[in-house]
């Protein structure tokens, strides 16, 4: 079980590695064929609680493929990430994780490149809720919300969190 | 043309009057502070959704041009604006963004509306109820009576939006104000309750009225892939700006053909009550309210300026209060596929808004902004801008091509600029 625990923790931190260095197919490689992506955040101001973005892994693949042909701020997302927690089912075949993740900024183009390249800037605060499949030993991501704590998003992102 | 010398980059453009700006309005403190006073101080303002406080004691928190402001619903149903002003000390009244006055507080009770410095307490109404100490402190000589909020102008209209003017004396009604450009979509937003399901906000490096020229104009679609792949045919471009008064425009609506742009899929089956498949209306109010329906989901934007060169951008997401929850999630997702803050739109908008920004700030040389093009009053027509700017030299008698010419000496503003 603890050698389980710890593959767990290494695919949680893989897969910001692999966000972190815009390899979106690497990121994918680690999701299950099942995969559905949230980014959900409660709002105090209307009392709600919101679904900023959800997408299946198909979704996700094709969104993807298409940033070359947006206009995106380039600026790198770099995650903190730390797990809290990981569970797995006595059965040993699932498993869920928390961690909490804070994003920060490294300024390239978004603003003005001569004055704020080069700074990071605090961008998001929240928290990866993950469920895993375990299937001979191979552990892949069934779901992740990403839950903020921000509300003030700016000029938001094309890039999953 | 080779690129320019100084003295030709700073030239006047051969262009009417109108048809460019100088972008000092964009860029001048003493003209941003001004704005405040003259227009935001005067004007209708949708603060927020009366779907925001669904239920007796619900309340809000928003500002306007600096002055805070409490938005609540009585015990009658009806929903009312304050200032969130302590009238004894000047004590910001409420501090969160919403809540329930149902619950008590620390230094008041249920179903009022206390302030924690010294424990006044208002009704729904505004009222002052309870003066903590009152005839210790005052005796005869003040009552609290005599202390109530100061109650703002507010009217839930267009949809269930909360509009709120500070001047108590509003040049126009609300109705007089809007109604017009909303005709294309009132029987659309009045037909059954709307529900808000998407809240977030911007603060963006730019001066406010950049953000309404984006959402004002579509020329800019060059800027998204998403619009190139769907929304490039006969009929996109056959759409007018049509002009109100006021300086409002409304965009006209078109079938888009959401199935060309793998990952989308069609709103005809969740199209607003009397809408037509998967149409497109957008409702620009001066100074800087957008309303935004595209076929299954509503958008709103309202600005706060917060400088010349800083804004607060607030967006909304709508849909049919009646959606069961299978409805809402389609919804919620026809929305932020396009408008969400992961979406495909919204960033490259606010990118494009935040660059202007950029070559725009305090101090910076005033250049000649263009507004030039005509095209039949279509989509790629800047008549939007054009009309904007008519109403905003009027508001502040300021010319937006000489600033410091008054707007009814316009006529002679090049002469103006030139002397500069």
């Amino acid at each position: 079980m603890i050698e389980m625990k710890a593959k767990i923790e290494r695919a949680i931190y893989e897969a910001s590695m692999a966000l972190d260095n815009n390899n979106w197919a690497g990121w994918l490689s680690l999701c299950d064929e099942e995969f559905n992506y949230k980014i959900t955040a409660f709002s105090p101001e209307i009392n709600k609680d919101m679904i900023y973005f959800e997408h299946n892994k198909g979704e996700l693949a094709n969104l993807l493929d298409m940033l070359p042909k947006h206009n995106t701020d380039h600026s790198p997302l770099f995650r903190h990430t730390s797990v809290y927690t990981v569970d797995v089912s006595e059965s040993g075949t699932e498993a869920r994780a928390t961690s909490s993740v804070v994003v920060f900024q490294n300024m390239l183009d978004g603003v003005n490149s001569h004055l704020d390249s080069g700074e990071s800037r605090l961008f998001l605060v929240g928290r990866y809720h993950d469920t895993f499949t375990i299937t001979d030993g191979v552990v892949k991501f069934v779901t992740r919300e990403t839950r903020l704590e921000n509300r003030r998003l700016d000029k938001g992102s094309h890039y999953p969190i | 043309m080779p690129a320019r010398n100084h003295k030709q980059w700073t030239a006047n453009p051969p262009l009417k009057d109108g048809e460019w700006i100088n972008s000092r309005i964009y860029s001048d403190p003493e003209i941003a502070q001004e704005e405040n006073e003259k227009i935001f101080k005067n004007m209708w303002v949708p603060v927020c959704h009366e779907s925001e406080l669904p239920a007796p004691y619900d309340f809000r928190t928003t500002s306007i041009a600096n002055e805070n402001i409490i938005i609540c619903r009585g015990p009658d149903n009806e929903v009312r604006a304050f200032l969130n002003v302590c009238p004894h000390r000047g004590m910001l009244i409420e501090r969160r963004p919403s809540g329930s006055f149902m619950e008590g507080q620390a230094s008041g009770n249920p179903k009022r509306i206390t302030c924690m410095f010294h424990a006044w307490q208002f009704d729904m109404k505004g009222n002052c109820v309870y003066v903590a100490r009152e005839k210790e402190g005052y005796q005869d000589r003040l009552c609290k009576e005599q202390v109530g909020l100061r109650r703002l102008r507010c009217e839930v209209k267009f949809g269930g939006f909360v509009w709120i003017n500070l001047n108590d004396n509003p040049s126009v009604s609300l109705e007089d104000w809007a109604g017009e450009p909303f005709e294309c979509l009132r029987k659309t937003l009045d037909e059954e309750p709307l529900e808000v399901f998407h809240y977030h906000k911007a603060i963006i490096d730019t001066n406010y009225k950049l953000w309404h020229d984006t959402n004002s104009e579509f020329y800019h679609d060059f800027m998204h892939y998403h619009n190139r792949v769907t929304g490039f045919n006969d009929a996109y471009f056959a759409r007018k700006n049509e002009a109100f008064d006021h300086g409002h425009v409304v965009v006209g609506t078109f079938e888009v053909n959401y199935e060309n742009y793998e990952g989308f899929e069609s709103r005809a089956d969740l199209s607003f009550p009397h809408l037509p498949p998967n149409q497109w209306y957008m409702v620009d109010l001066f100074p800087g309210f957008n309303f935004n329906l595209r076929g299954s989901a509503l958008r709103c934007d309202t600005v706060t300026p917060l400088g010349p060169d800083k804004v607060l951008i607030e967006f909304r997401g709508l849909g049919l209060k009646s959606d069961s929850p299978e409805d809402r999630m389609t919804r919620i997702k026809h929305h932020n596929s396009i408008w969400g803050p992961f979406g495909r739109n919204l960033h490259e908008d606010l990118i494009g808004v935040a660059g202007q920004g950029t070559t725009m700030r305090p101090d910076t040389e005033p250049r000649r902004i263009l507004h030039g093009r005509q095209e039949n009053q279509t989509i790629h027509d800047e008549n939007g801008m054009r009309h904007y700017y008519e109403e905003w030299g009027r508001w502040m008698d300021r010319s937006p091509i000489a600033p410091d010419m008054p707007f009814s000496d316009r006529d002679d503003g090049s002469q103006v600029v030139n002397a500069e």
